[in-house]
């Protein structure tokens, strides 16, 4: 009976299974008679025809099973309420009906006079430089109002909802003449009022506003707040059209003219007729885009109103687009699969996948700038024609409006750049590609290498226009911003060439006001434009030091030497040839980064007289971080190069090493400065210059305050060639490698007369006045380690010690050499890792994350494969590889989600998919921030496995996300020079602070308050000094290791003097006592008992006894 | 129960670095007794401490049992559990201990003076009689400078040390040799290095011999000749693709629950 029962029950379970399965169609599994088929809960139950086929299906039409179920859930997470959409259809019913009582006016109003705006008691949307135009204005009734875009269509998207409406304005309201000068413009504006009028006076109005939007202000709308709950959930844009029988397209030819010279530049209107003008495609597309509007309008209904799956890809594109902040709007993207569909590359029977997917596909093949489309079947005016006039073009379905003509290059090639992008994410099978693509937003400072803003533009505005050749002016007419952006992108683009792959303009000029107002009144109260350019650099290019240009005895030479200036110079190459070149001065790695911003500043203060101070350039902040202050002039990638170099030599030396029992085999060098990731790194070590006391510098001799120079050594592990005569016991193995230690130093001494100093564990060399640290390293050891007998079977066990052999000798060699290769590649890692160190240790986090995982977290932004990261293109500033390293550690979610670091893609999916499983299954012990790259092997997240505990990392979080918010705020609104107040901790919240003597704090001279001095200068010494002599590591290491059960250790490893101490939170709470655990407890008595608590006044004394001559001061923070 | 009744037979003193010591740790002391005695720690001259601070020394402890008599070794450790401190075994690299709390034996020359220790109701303080316990730069300082030896010195400890092993290895040579010999019953023990070949019993050795097993067990078989195989494998690929789809069902809920599927 029972398991009857049982076998029921899980009947039950079974039905309602496959009803979430098959979420589409829950009806089936209605009609089927459960009680005949057996089923089990099992895998191992027969499948239904559906399931079967959703399975196969999606094999064949998605990517994954994830990425089909991820484009479920999204869709759904952005489709409009069903609520939502019954109340705006009630509003809508009253809307509609309320504006159609919109009383007939049969005066006619001079515009130019006070009469009109008077009798309606709203303003004109227009500004006062309209007031040149005279027209006589009389308005006719429209016919309908209709909802038109992608609310209508059914792809559109929840959060900040819009609604277009349309008015059609009649034929008659407009005469043949109105197409110039902007008589049509301010008709339109005079059409607009008069309904805004009668809005105005609507109960189910909340609010209702003048808007323009990418600085075109003399097309406004209107936009309206409904009444009540819906202005939560959407706001309502009533658009104007006009009706496609007032003109003769023909007339808005690209080439035509339709803006009169006359009108623009002198302030008297004179009406010239037989004058004409330049053409002005885009005053014409103005005008234009109205005139087609219900064309293309009623062909995008016809093509997607019944084509689920198109709407789908329309509303993911639309997705896609907002998160990459592309200023591509959804009407061409609809337009676009529209003529994707007309041209049959895609159709509805495809899944949205699909669609999507061959989308960017034909984005990313298409060369709209240079071979145009069209939708139109029969081509009036031939596309070059359009070419000639547009620098992007995309014709409607008529064949003689532009869709893209407000759209600039660098929009363009943006939108292609990350279609191939989307298109390479979506191939790469390793990942989870459908949260980089459409759940990770990008922010313009994440998103570019470098960023220029203007700290005035109105004055940069008004410099441009003023050197602006006239045919332009006239074509974008009263539009200044669009051709101030025009004109500058050419000029940087020409500058730029192929240092840049992209540079994108970035606009804000939307703006709205009240219809009460007059246009230039609430512009002065609240109108900011602001125009920026993103660059994306070219890692090849973007560092050149010379511009090489025509040879001097070409025609071109003379346009090359107008373009450049006085920069241009005749320069004799060693290939012989003789050209003109521009030359950018540049002395270091530093200076090179910063080449495009000298290229900038001078072609605009060439070109416009703009002066630098007046340029906002971010990317190049915090160098100041990369050079040391103790010594001026040694830069970061200087040292650690000249560190490389003579490790170079070094090994070459040891290879070359004769009389030894075995040869050297291999030498790998295993500190951060060999992969350039040591914020620091040795400077060549000085002569003692007392030379009566040169003689002992190898010991630390007095007690007084001054200590020698903390200098570090490089370490790096020797491989010695094969033998087999190693002993099998642990101990002796280690006096022999002793044994092999004493041998190279004596030899490395007779044969190159270099000083060492050799010791049992390893063998320190001097060489260029660096110090080189060597160990001999078999894997031998490693096996000896982990040897453990049992039951006569030897089995190899992880310890804790032969893991950290493990990771010293095997897996650090391998990924200090992957990650110098990719400071190859990206010459801005090492400096971005030296940031992010510098940075999580001046927040006092140093003792918490390991070096190695802060290197593998900033590796992570420069590997593209790396999930989650919201650019996909390796940073080319130190300061930009900071920021993004920030955003990965502050958005990735480290409970749930992993970092995996694929260098060389050596791992197949499989191995991916293990890891994953390995991670999923992990236990309580495992590292919190779960790093893996592919070297780790049998020891996934080695790396992590140090540090940091939870608490640490969400510290660390927190602090990211505030200098992250901090930083863009700093950069692009607040125009600050430098973001290194980020670099400043706050020392409030901990329980303890620890003074410590900054004489006896390495570093102590590199702090950010520290005087930038100079090195004493000197001969390069030939004695191994006091090396590795930390003695405020040592005392942290004891600190730790002694009260890791009381209290956790802050500070900053690069120069801080004071270290803070958390008490852990259960430190006042009553213990036992117990032989094991009776460690700093004092007897109290509590309630006549006696119990026992932490002795913290003991703690905090010993402190001070451990510390002995490094402490100066404890204080305890009693808040 | 049991751990509470014993704590109370501990008694708890103040044990100071110098005089002016402020508040000072409390350290944990009682007899040493356990069922069998070794001899490094012999049964009522042992007094046993616990919660010794990390930097008290051998004669920082003498000093603040002075009191009570003449101590005659000091022994620490970092568990109770220690059977006997000195192994047999060579080491040529000492192991650096992380400075802890720590256990320590102090054993008494007479067991009079064990009693008067533990009537003691004050102890002395660590600095006194002109020592003082290394602390800080002096003892960081003092490392540093210990840590450099010539290159002398370590080759007669190097040529010591392998004059010991090599000792040790021909001894234990000498041992597994008498071992190959038939014993009475005519048993002969097969080892490393005798004349009878064996394989090296070691993990890796064996789990190669287990694939080798599995994979000519599988040469054997027959995949697709009996129709509930070829039914088998086509279940078995549906029931791959259920897994993959569970996994992925799994992991959409995961991502729902961090991000909720917002992408705005």
């Amino acid at each position: 009976m029972v398991k009857h029962e049982i076998e029921n029950s899980l009947l039950d379970d079974d039905e309602s299974n496959i009803i979430n399965e098959n979420g589409k169609r829950p009806n089936d599994s209605g009609n089927k008679d459960g009680k005949k088929r057996i089923k089990t809960k099992s895998l191992y139950r027969q499948p239904t025809a559906n399931e079967l086929n959703r399975l196969q299906e999606t094999e064949n039409l998605f990517n994954s099973n994830l990425f089909r179920l991820q484009i479920e859930e999204v869709l759904q997470e952005v489709k409009v309420k069903e609520k939502t959409v019954k109340r705006f259809q009630e509003w809508f019913a009253e809307f509609k009906t309320y504006l159609l009582t919109l009383p007939e006016d049969d005066t006619e109003y001079d515009l130019t006079e006070k009469s009109f705006v008077k009798q309606l008691s709203v303003k004109l949307p227009i500004s006062k430089r309209h007031d040149r135009t005279k027209v006589m204005f009389k308005f006719h009734k429209f016919n309908d109002i209709e909802i038109i875009g992608s609310y209508s269509m059914g792809c559109s998207i929840s959060s900040k909802l819009i609604v277009d409406l349309q008015i059609t304005v009649p034929a008659e309201t407009y005469t043949k003449n109105d197409s110039i000068n902007y008589k049509y413009h301010k008709k339109r504006a005079a059409y607009l009022a008069y309904i805004a009028s009668h809005l105005s006076k609507s109960e189910i109005v909340e609010e209702i506003k003048y808007i323009f939007s990418n600085g075109c202000e003399t097309k406004p709308i209107i936009e309206i707040k409904p009444k009540g709950k819906l202005s939560n959930h959407l706001s309502v844009r009533l658009n104007l059209a006009c009706d496609a029988e007032a003109y003769k397209l023909h007339r808005f030819s690209p080439s035509r003219n339709n803006l009169r010279e006359s009108w623009l530049f002198s302030s008297e209107n004179q009406e010239n007729v037989s004058e004409i003008g330049p053409p002005t495609p885009y005053y014409n597309s103005s005008i234009l885009c109205d005139i087609t509007a219900s064309v293309n309008q009623e062909f995008l209904r016809e093509t997607l109103i019944n084509s689920e799956n198109l709407k789908q890809a329309v509303t993911l594109l639309k997705i896609w687009i907002r998160q990459r902040n592309l200023q591509v709007s959804g009407y061409i993207i609809s337009m676009l699969i529209a003529y994707l569909v007309q041209s049959k590359r895609i159709n509805n029977i495809m899944s949205s996948y699909q669609i999507i997917r061959n989308v960017w596909i034909a984005l990313k093949s298409s060369e709209w700038d240079t071979k145009g489309i069209s939708l139109s079947k029969e081509q009036n005016t031939s596309i070059e024609e359009f070419h000639e006039h547009f620098p992007v073009v995309f014709i409607d379905r008529t064949g003689y409006y532009n869709i893209c003509w407000q759209m600039c290059k660098g929009t363009y090639y943006a939108l292609r750049r990350e279609s191939t992008l989307a298109v390479d994410i979506l191939d790469n099978g390793k990942i989870n590609s459908f949260i980089p693509l459409f759940m990770t937003p990008v922010t313009p400072l994440l998103q570019f290498d470098r960023i220029l803003c203007f700290k005035n533009l109105p004055e940069v505005k008004e410099a441009v226009l003023n050197k602006a050749p006239k045919s332009a002016r006239v074509n974008y007419g009263l539009d200044d911003l669009s051709l101030v952006t025009d004109i500058l992108y050419n000029l940087m683009s020409k500058g730029l060439s192929n240092r840049v792959d992209l540079i994108q303009q970035i606009v804000e000029a939307d703006f709205s006001w009240s219809v009460k107002k007059k246009l230039d009144k609430a512009k002065k109260e609240g109108y900011k434009e602001k125009l920026m350019f993103g660059f994306i650099l070219n890692p090849e290019n973007a560092m050149n030091i010379v511009d090489k240009g025509p040879p001097a005895n070409m025609p071109e030479a003379e346009e090359f030497r107008a373009f450049w200036g006085d920069k241009s110079e005749l320069r004799r190459f060693q290939d012989g040839s003789i050209t003109e070149a521009c030359v950018w001065s540049a002395h270091c790695w530093a200076d090179r980064r910063e080449i495009c911003r000298q290229l900038l500043d001078h072609l605009l203060r060439d070109k416009y007289d703009i002066q630098p101070a007046q340029l906002q350039h971010c990317g190049g902040q915090l160098s100041a971080l990369l050079v040391r202050r103790s010594a001026v002039g040694a830069q970061l990638e200087e040292s650690s190069l000249r560190v490389l170099q003579a490790f170079d030599e070094l090994r070459a030396e040891l290879r070359a090493l004769r009389r030894l029992p075995l040869d050297v085999s291999a030498v790998y060098g295993i500190s951060p400065v060999f992969s350039y990731c040591e914020p620091f790194p040795p400077l060549p070590a000085l002569a003692e210059r007392n030379p009566r006391r040169r003689g002992d510098t190898s010991l630390i001799k007095d007690t007084t305050q001054r200590l020698p120079e903390y200098i570090p050594v490089n370490e790096a592990i020797l491989e010695l060639s094969h033998s087999g005569k190693w002993p099998g016991d642990l101990q002796a193995f280690r006096c022999l490698k002793a044994a092999f230690h004493l041998q190279i130093a004596d030899r490395l001494k007779k044969q190159f007369s270099l000083p060492t100093q050799a010791c049992a564990s390893h063998v320190d060399v001097l060489r260029s006045g660096l110090v080189f640290r060597l160990r001999v390293a078999h894997p031998k050891e490693l096996t000896l380690l982990r040897r453990e007998a049992e039951g006569g079977v030897v089995r190899l066990r992880d310890g804790r010690e032969s893991v950290a052999l493990q990771r010293d000798t095997v897996l650090l060699p391998a990924l200090r050499g992957a990650l110098h290769g990719l400071h190859q590649r990206h010459p801005c890692f090492g400096p971005a890792t030296c940031l992010l160190s510098r940075w999580l240790s001046s927040h006092l986090l140093a003792p918490h994350f390991p070096p190695t995982l802060v290197q593998l977290l900033v590796a992570a932004v420069f590997l593209r494969a790396a999930p989650l990261v919201a650019s996909l293109v390796a940073p080319l500033s130190a300061a930009g590889g900071l920021l993004r390293a920030l955003r990965l550690l502050a958005d990735t979610d480290w409970t749930r989600e992993m970092l995996l670091l694929d260098f060389n893609d050596d791992l197949t999916k499989d191995d991916v998919a293990a890891i994953e499983r390995q991670f999923q299954s992990r236990d309580e012990q495992a590292p919190y921030m779960y790093v893996v790259t592919s070297y780790d092997g049998a020891l996934p997240s080695a790396w992590s496995r140090a540090g940091p505990s939870p608490r640490a990392a969400l510290r660390a979080q927190s602090l990211a996300r505030a200098a992250l918010r901090y930083a863009g705020t700093a950069l692009l609104a607040d125009m600050k020079d430098d973001i290194l107040e980020t670099f400043i901790p706050s020392l409030k919240g901990y329980d303890i602070l620890i003074h410590l003597n900054p004489q006896l704090v390495p570093y102590s001279g590199e702090r950010l308050s520290s005087k930038p001095r100079k090195r004493p200068e000197g001969s390069v010494t030939d004695i191994i000094p006091v090396v590795e002599f930390n003695p405020v590591q040592l005392y942290l290491d004891e600190l730790m290791s002694i009260y890791e059960d009381f209290a956790v250790f802050f500070y900053d490893v690069y120069g801080g003097d004071v270290i803070a101490v958390l008490w852990k939170p259960d430190i006042h709470e009553p213990r036992d006592l117990q032989i094991l655990k009776a460690n700093g407890l004092k007897p109290v008595t509590i309630d006549g008992q006696t119990k026992y608590k932490v002795n913290i006044e003991a703690i905090i004394e010993d402190f001070k006894i451990i510390g002995e001559g490094l402490v100066t001061n404890v204080t305890v923070n009693n808040e | 129960m049991k751990t509470t009744k014993k704590t109370h037979q501990f008694k708890a003193l103040e044990l100071k670095v110098n005089e002016n010591s402020v508040s000072p740790h409390v350290i944990y002391f009682k007899e040493h007794s356990v069922r069998e005695h070794t001899k490094d720690k012999p049964s009522g001259r042992t007094l046993f401490i616990v919660n010794v601070p990390p930097y008290a020394d051998e004669k920082g402890l003498i000093n603040a049992f002075s009191a009570a008599g003449t101590v005659q070794s000091v022994l620490f450790s970092t568990s109770p559990n220690t059977v006997s401190t000195d192994t047999n075994s060579l080491t040529f690299i000492k192991e650096i201990e992380k400075p802890s709390f720590k256990i320590c034996y102090l054993i008494f020359k007479k067991v009079a003076e064990l009693d008067k220790a533990l009537k003691l109701t004050q102890l002395n303080p660590m600095n006194a009689n002109g020592h003082e316990i290394k602390v800080g730069m002096k003892k960081w300082r003092e490392e540093y400078n210990n840590s450099i030896e010539q290159p002398k010195v370590i080759k007669e400890r190097i040529e010591a040390f392998m004059k010991d092993h090599d000792k040790k290895t021909e001894l234990e040579e000498k041992q597994e040799k008498q071992l190959e010999q038939e014993d009475n019953e005519g048993w002969v023990t097969v080892t490393k290095k005798g004349k009878v070949q064996s394989f090296a019993r070691t993990e890796k050795v064996e789990s190669r011999i287990m694939a080798k097993e599995e994979r000519n067990k599988k040469r054997k078989e027959l995949k697709n000749f009996y129709t509930f195989q070829i039914r088998e494998s086509k279940m078995k690929h549906i029931v791959a693709l259920r897994q993959k789809f569970e996994e992925d069902k799994k992991k959409i809920a995961q991502i729902k629950q961090s991000r909720r599927f917002k992408p705005f």
